[in-house]
């Protein structure tokens, strides 16, 4: 590993005026557990790091009826995974969570250092995502308020500037007849997500008809994927057996996903078919009794 | 930029240091090389194995990809720290040896610093919380089986202790 | 002798208490004053000419201390099969020109490894590119590339040290064929005539890493004025480790002294003797400072060794009943860049074979061939694996076309207790009838096979044999067992303790032989100034010989120790029992001495004889000189164990993945010394097995290893493991310590059989080459429109 200066920022303020200082060569430093390993390969070499981890107005989870839910950036996985309140409102998190790399990871690690890696296998981005998630950005000239949608633009790559620290994700207080549901696959249990997916169902009150639908897949393409054609095939439709099949069989064909040692493009969109098709399914019974 | 040392307070098993270090330290390095406490492990030094677990603060984190500055202020325990000083082991370290809970004892460190922050944090856990939050523990030699049953034996004694 | 107390126990292993505190030294903690780190310069490039090297930018950077390469090491050759027909080619650093992708180049020491790490960036290496060739066929191809010359000897073989008097001669690879073995026995044209049902198949098994979690390291320190090396290293029987440090930097064996650490894993990837290990030596005598080399994992994954890939075509006939008649195997192994052990596990995937089944009319040839990869060494059950996952989906598969149930298939064609195999091995002790009999029953084998494919459920079957060491090499063991003023024992054996439970194991073997308990016995173990010879870790040997030497000796000190005892008690040495550290009469217990009492009689009235025992061991007595790899003729082992293992899985037919249910392992291992330990192995092989047969396969493309590391190599992890049963099938080893045998690498292979052919019994497709990833199911299982 190079060699690099460190500032351990007290405060938010603190923070954005030393990354609007080091900007050209600095790097935020929230949990490392992406970082350090990047560090380690030189797949990077900053020549500054700015460590975030110790702010405490950072590291909330809030909740109100009317605004939503809002989580600092720095709030861990862990603390998001057993969080009751989560678990109560928005369980679809704290299930997502507990497939988030390994318990000593989630301790350590961060929500927002988790969205700002923009790992295309990342797996809260979808579920947030299937929320309708919102982020909040500030830097020393002030702060702005993006749909996490439109956050990432490329592999690793967002529209955060480099002076521009994410402060906290917020999301619309859950939404009625509504179920948000998150499957995974994978080869083994806690290894690299083949493909992972969130699926957000509103269903027509006491009915079998679907309001919304909102699908989101990880590992698909160079970004968090939201499909257009196969969410909207399934609105203002009874969710039938072969209805919810050619939406998933849409799902599919809006991927673009590459090859690599875990799974073959052509097969992880076959596996697009089957888990997106399990999670509209599962989504919609749950969204039948919320 | 130079990278120039700093220092930092950290209490490791106990003990107060105050040590001036280069801030690329890794809590590791911290560990192994400043304190000589070699017997957290390192087993892939790209946060995909667990070998390196220690406990900070009372949770789980691997200690190679955690930088050193981070701990500044904090409690560390590494499994030099686990049995006391006049050599009475763990209940866990104990249900371990009993269980023949390990084989070349590698990772065996970083196993025993998951399960002991885990039953901390877990007053009842089942088998497939056990499991589930072992998953960041990597061991080749054993299988697995005969530490998940290590671990439950502590859960089970805990149990009946507390009845 | 006692009702046994000590062994045949789940006793608490002797090396527990270190290894649980953190206590236990393995080599990466080992830290010497002044102590330099190197790092290794790695070939980008699978085939190339070195034109040139260029170190001054290197050199120049601060904290660097030096760097070497191939002009420094030139000539230096080394290998694990070293013969006087194949001469060793392996080299630390590569000299004229490159062979695989992450082949050694250069070494820097520096003061730390980051420094040595960036001096590595700083290097300029020329190469001139060669033409590689990856696939083994097409290595064997006229006009495909050259990856070796004639390939010389520089120095004499073991062999010829060992005086085993034959003449070397060097060899040249024509078309890149490493070694061959032909294996014939009875007549297979007329055996395949007289078969009802011929049956022809391929299968393959991919290249797997051992994966032992301590990556490969090693500490070493020279010492100017004794002119000696001091090492602390990754290894599995130093003896091996010390002759090549001896052969390659010329330093008399005894100025190389091995000292005890406890390795993290081995399963076979920590014997041969490595690149960076000569290199270590040599920077420590050039430069006359501790020199420390830590391997990254991705160094492990990509520069050292890993299982051999096998492409094998297995061709059997069989009689209605199912009575085997002929089997005719071709074997390609993709050695990679150097041979190593390629010719020894192309020769053991028949091996391995013969003790299990009767085939009558064999015909085995292989083929090992150089490719531009990395290469190969054992992993645990090397070359069977491999076989068995030919054999035993083909056996299934019969079974499935003549209407056969594949146990009773199994038992038909089995050994038996007593037989004698083809090249002259006897089997004493042949618990696997029982083991099939009884993995079938705990599988519900009668109600579930055939009968769960609606439910997309299975169950199959594998088996295995294994030897338990052989004779290669001197291949023998001694030990000491030393009676102390307290009546305890120390004993001093060389075995290395790398998870197996040796330390553990032989404890308890001296302290039964001598009624003690484990805790009175001190051991020096593994460190090759303070331990007798020592050959046997390796091979499976490690119980049956190592152990067996330490029982000799134990026992010869209980001789001693009650010739002494009678002489006082005036009593009959067979009226004289010993336990808690006295001799006693049978007869009247109250009538005892102690040992401290008898040892200072004895030094008293026998010029000082403190009562030292003294055994050894050698894997096959009968035989003087080694069996033939390539002819497979003469004696082998002395002993086998033998595993049957059943597994029953679900698979997900619209994604292709395989969940394993339940494994059950029924070995015979001969008496267990440590009951718990034994399980310990059995486990792991189940879980072991069971990542092979489903998603472990080191992947590349053109020769550059593309998972090389944990995240993109997969391996079983807490949440993966299925249920597993374990059942003891032991057979008496009238020849084994206490009747113990092989315990330690015989489950792997039949493990993965039965999950692959499980996979059949719940969907009707064969897939014969693993792993069988979900994507693999999947496409097998649309290929066959299932
Ligand atoms: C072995 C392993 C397995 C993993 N498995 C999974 C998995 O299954 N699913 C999954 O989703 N993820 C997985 N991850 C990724 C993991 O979740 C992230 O590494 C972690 O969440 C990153 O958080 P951090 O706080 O450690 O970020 P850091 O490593 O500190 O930072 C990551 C990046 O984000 C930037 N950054 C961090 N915080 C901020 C901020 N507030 N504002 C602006 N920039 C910021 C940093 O500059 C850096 O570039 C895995 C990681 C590892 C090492
Ligand atoms: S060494 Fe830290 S996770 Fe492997
Ligand atoms: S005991 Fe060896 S890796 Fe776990």
């Amino acid at each position: 590993m190079k060699d690099f200066e460190y500032f351990s920022a007290s405060s938010l303020q603190e923070a954005c005026s030393l990354i609007s200082q080091y900007k050209d060569v600095g790097k935020v430093l929230a949990g490392g557990q992406s970082l350090i390993t990047l560090l380690r390969q030189k797949l990077i070499s900053p020549t500054c790091l700015i460590d975030i981890k110790g702010l405490k107005e950072l590291d909330y989870i809030e909740f109100d009826k009317k605004s939503g839910l809002r989580i600092g950036a720095l709030t861990t996985h862990r603390a998001i995974e057993k969080s009751p309140l989560i678990q109560e409102k928005y369980n679809v998190l704290s299930e997502m969570e507990k497939s988030v790399a390994s318990v000593q990871t989630r301790n350590w690690g961060t929500i927002g250092g988790n969205l700002c890696s923009a790992d295309p296998i990342g797996d809260p981005a979808p579920s947030l995502i299937a929320l309708g998630a919102k982020l909040k950005l500030v830097s020393a000239k002030g702060e702005r308020i993006v749909a996490l949608e439109e956050f990432f633009t490329d592999y690793f790559t967002t529209i955060i500037e480099p002076d521009e620290i994410l402060a906290e994700i917020q999301m619309p207080p859950p939404a009625p007849n509504t179920a948000v549901e998150y499957m995974k696959f994978s080869t083994i249990e806690a290894g690299i997500k083949i493909v992972s997916t969130s699926v957000a169902i509103t269903v027509e009150a006491g009915s079998d008809v679907c309001k919304d639908a909102k699908i989101v897949m990880s590992a698909v393409a160079p970004i968090p994927l939201v499909t257009k054609k196969a969410a909207e095939m399934l609105k203002g439709k009874k969710l039938t057996d072969d209805v919810i099949e050619e939406a998933a069989k849409m799902a599919a064909s809006e991927t673009d996903p590459t090859s690599d040692v875990h799974a073959s493009a052509e097969y992880r969109k076959e596996i697009v078919k089957v888990l997106v098709k399990r999670a509209i399914k599962k989504a919609f019974e749950k969204a039948k009794k919320a | 930029m130079n990278g120039s040392k700093k220092t930092i307070n950290v209490k490791v098993n106990g003990e107060s240091y105050e040590l001036s270090i280069k801030p690329k330290m890794t809590l590791l390095q911290l560990l192994r090389n400043e304190l000589g406490l070699t017997g957290t492990k390192q087993a892939c030094m790209d946060n995909s194995c667990g070998a390196c677990t220690v406990i900070v603060n009372k949770m789980a984190v691997k200690a190679c990809s955690v930088l050193a500055m981070q701990v500044n202020g904090k409690e560390v325990t590494s499994v030099e720290g686990l049995a006391s000083r006049d050599g009475k082991l763990t209940p866990l370290q104990e249900a371990f040896l009993e269980h023949s809970a390990f084989q070349c004892g590698f990772c065996t460190p970083g196993k025993l610093m998951s399960s002991t922050a885990m039953l901390e944090e877990m007053s009842d856990p089942t088998e497939e919380d056990v499991r589930r939050d072992m998953e960041g523990n990597l061991c080749r030699c054993t299988g697995y089986v005969q530490y998940l049953a290590a671990i439950m034996a502590v859960v089970r004694q805990r149990k009946e202790g507390s009845k | 002798m006692n009702e046994r107390s000590v062994v045949g126990k789940p006793l608490p292993r002797v090396d527990g208490k270190a290894k649980l505190t953190g206590k236990a030294k393995f080599t990466t903690d080992v830290v010497l004053p002044g102590m330099l780190h190197a790092k290794l310069l790695r070939s980008p490039l699978p085939h190339a000419k070195i034109r040139s090297i260029d170190t001054s930018k290197a050199e120049k950077l601060p904290g660097v201390v030096a760097v070497i390469t191939g002009k420094d090491t030139w000539g230096i050759r080394y290998g694990f099969v070293d013969t006087p027909n194949y001469p060793a080619e392996e080299r630390p650093i590569a000299e004229d020109k490159v062979r695989f992708i992450g082949e050694t180049v250069a070494a820097v020491a520096a003061i730390d490894p980051d420094t040595a790490e960036d001096a590595l960036d700083l290097i300029e290496v020329d190469y001139d590119p060669l033409p590689p060739v990856f696939d083994p066929v097409e290595a064997m191809k006229d006009g495909a590339p050259q990856i070796h010359g004639e390939i010389t000897r520089t120095t004499s073989c073991a062999w010829e040290d060992w005086g085993v008097a034959r003449k070397s001669h060097s060899y040249t690879p024509v078309n890149n064929v490493a070694a061959r073995v032909l294996v014939t026995y009875g007549d297979v044209e007329k055996g395949f005539a007289e078969a009802d049902y011929v049956r022809e198949d391929r299968s393959r098994s991919p290249g797997t890493s051992h994966m032992a979690m301590e990556p490969h390291t090693m500490v070493a320190s020279w010492d100017p004025f004794e002119q000696k090396l001091d090492v602390w290293m990754n290894h599995m029987a130093y003896e091996l480790k010390r002759y090549w440090l001896h052969k390659t930097l010329d330093i008399p064996i005894t100025k190389i002294r091995i000292h005890k650490t406890y390795v993290g894993g081995a399963f076979g990837g920590k014997a041969p003797c490595y690149d960076y290990e000569v290199i270590c030596g040599f920077l420590a005598r050039k430069l006359c400072k501790p020199i420390k080399i830590e391997l990254t994992r991705e160094e492990v994954f990509s520069s050292c060794r890993n299982s051999h890939r096998f492409d094998i075509n297995i061709k059997t006939g069989v009689k209605k009943d199912g009575t085997i008649v002929a089997q005719h195997v071709s074997v390609i192994v993709d050695a990679g860049a150097y041979k190593c052990s390629a010719p020894v596990a192309m020769f053991l995937s028949h091996a391995m074979c013969d003790p299990c089944i009767d085939r009558k009319n064999v015909r085995h040839e292989g083929v090992a061939v150089y490719t531009n990869k990395n290469f190969n060494f054992a992993r645990r059950g090397h070359g069977a694996p491999q076989m068995r996952l030919a054999a035993d989906c083909q056996y299934d598969q019969i079974c499935e076309d003549l209407g056969l149930d594949p146990v009773e298939f199994l038992l038909k064609n089995l050994r038996k207790k007593g037989d004698v195999c083809p090249n002259g091995d006897r089997l004493d002790s042949y618990g696997l009838p029982e083991a099939i009999k009884k993995s079938a029953e705990a599988i519900g084998w009668k109600e579930k096979r055939g009968k769960q494919r609606d439910k997309n459920r299975g169950v199959g079957i594998g088996i295995n044999g294994m030897f338990s060491g052989s004779g290669y090499w001197p291949f023998a063991c001694t030990a000491i067992v030393r009676l102390n003023h307290d009546g305890t024992i120390t004993l001093i054996e060389g075995d290395c303790e790398f998870g197996q439970g040796a330390d553990t194991a032989y404890s308890q073997i001296a302290a039964e032989c001598l009624g003690l308990s484990l805790e009175d016995v001190t051991l020096i173990s593994s460190d090759s100034e303070l331990c007798p010879m020592n050959y046997s870790n390796f091979l499976s040997g490690g119980l049956f010989v190592g152990g067996g030497a330490v029982y000799n000796a134990a026992m010869n000190l209980r001789e001693k120790i009650l010739r002494v005892a009678s002489e006082v008690m005036r009593a009959k040495p067979e009226d004289i029992e010993l336990k808690n550290r006295a001799a006693f009469l049978k007869s009247n217990p109250k009538r005892s001495y102690t040992f401290t009492e008898l040892m200072r009689y004895h030094i008293q009235k026998h010029l000082g004889d403190p009562l030292i025992g003294y055994g050894y061991k050698k894997a096959v007595p009968e035989i003087e000189f080694y069996p033939s790899l390539s002819k497979g003729t003469g004696r082998f082992t002395d002993a086998y164990g033998f595993t049957a293992s059943t597994a029953e899985v679900e698979v997900d037919r619209e994604t292709g993945r395989v969940r394993v249910l339940k494994i059950v392992v029924a070995d015979d291992c001969g008496f267990e010394i440590n009951t718990a330990a034994i399980k310990g192995q059995m486990v792991s092989q189940a879980v072991q097995g069971m990542g092979d047969a489903l998603f472990e396969e080191i992947m590349d493309d053109e020769g550059r290893v593309l998972n090389p590391n944990l995240v993109d190599y997969e391996v079983p992890r807490a949440f993966d493991i299925p249920e597993i049963e374990v059942i003891d099938c032991s057979d008496y080893e009238p020849k084994g310590p206490f009747g113990g045998k092989e315990a330690g690498e015989c489950a792997r292979a039949a493990v993965i059989s039965a999950v692959v052919n499980a996979i059949y019994d719940a969907t009707g497709v064969r897939v014969m080459r693993i792993p069988v990833t979900p994507e693999r199911m999947f496409n097998a299982l649309k290929a066959q429109g299932k």
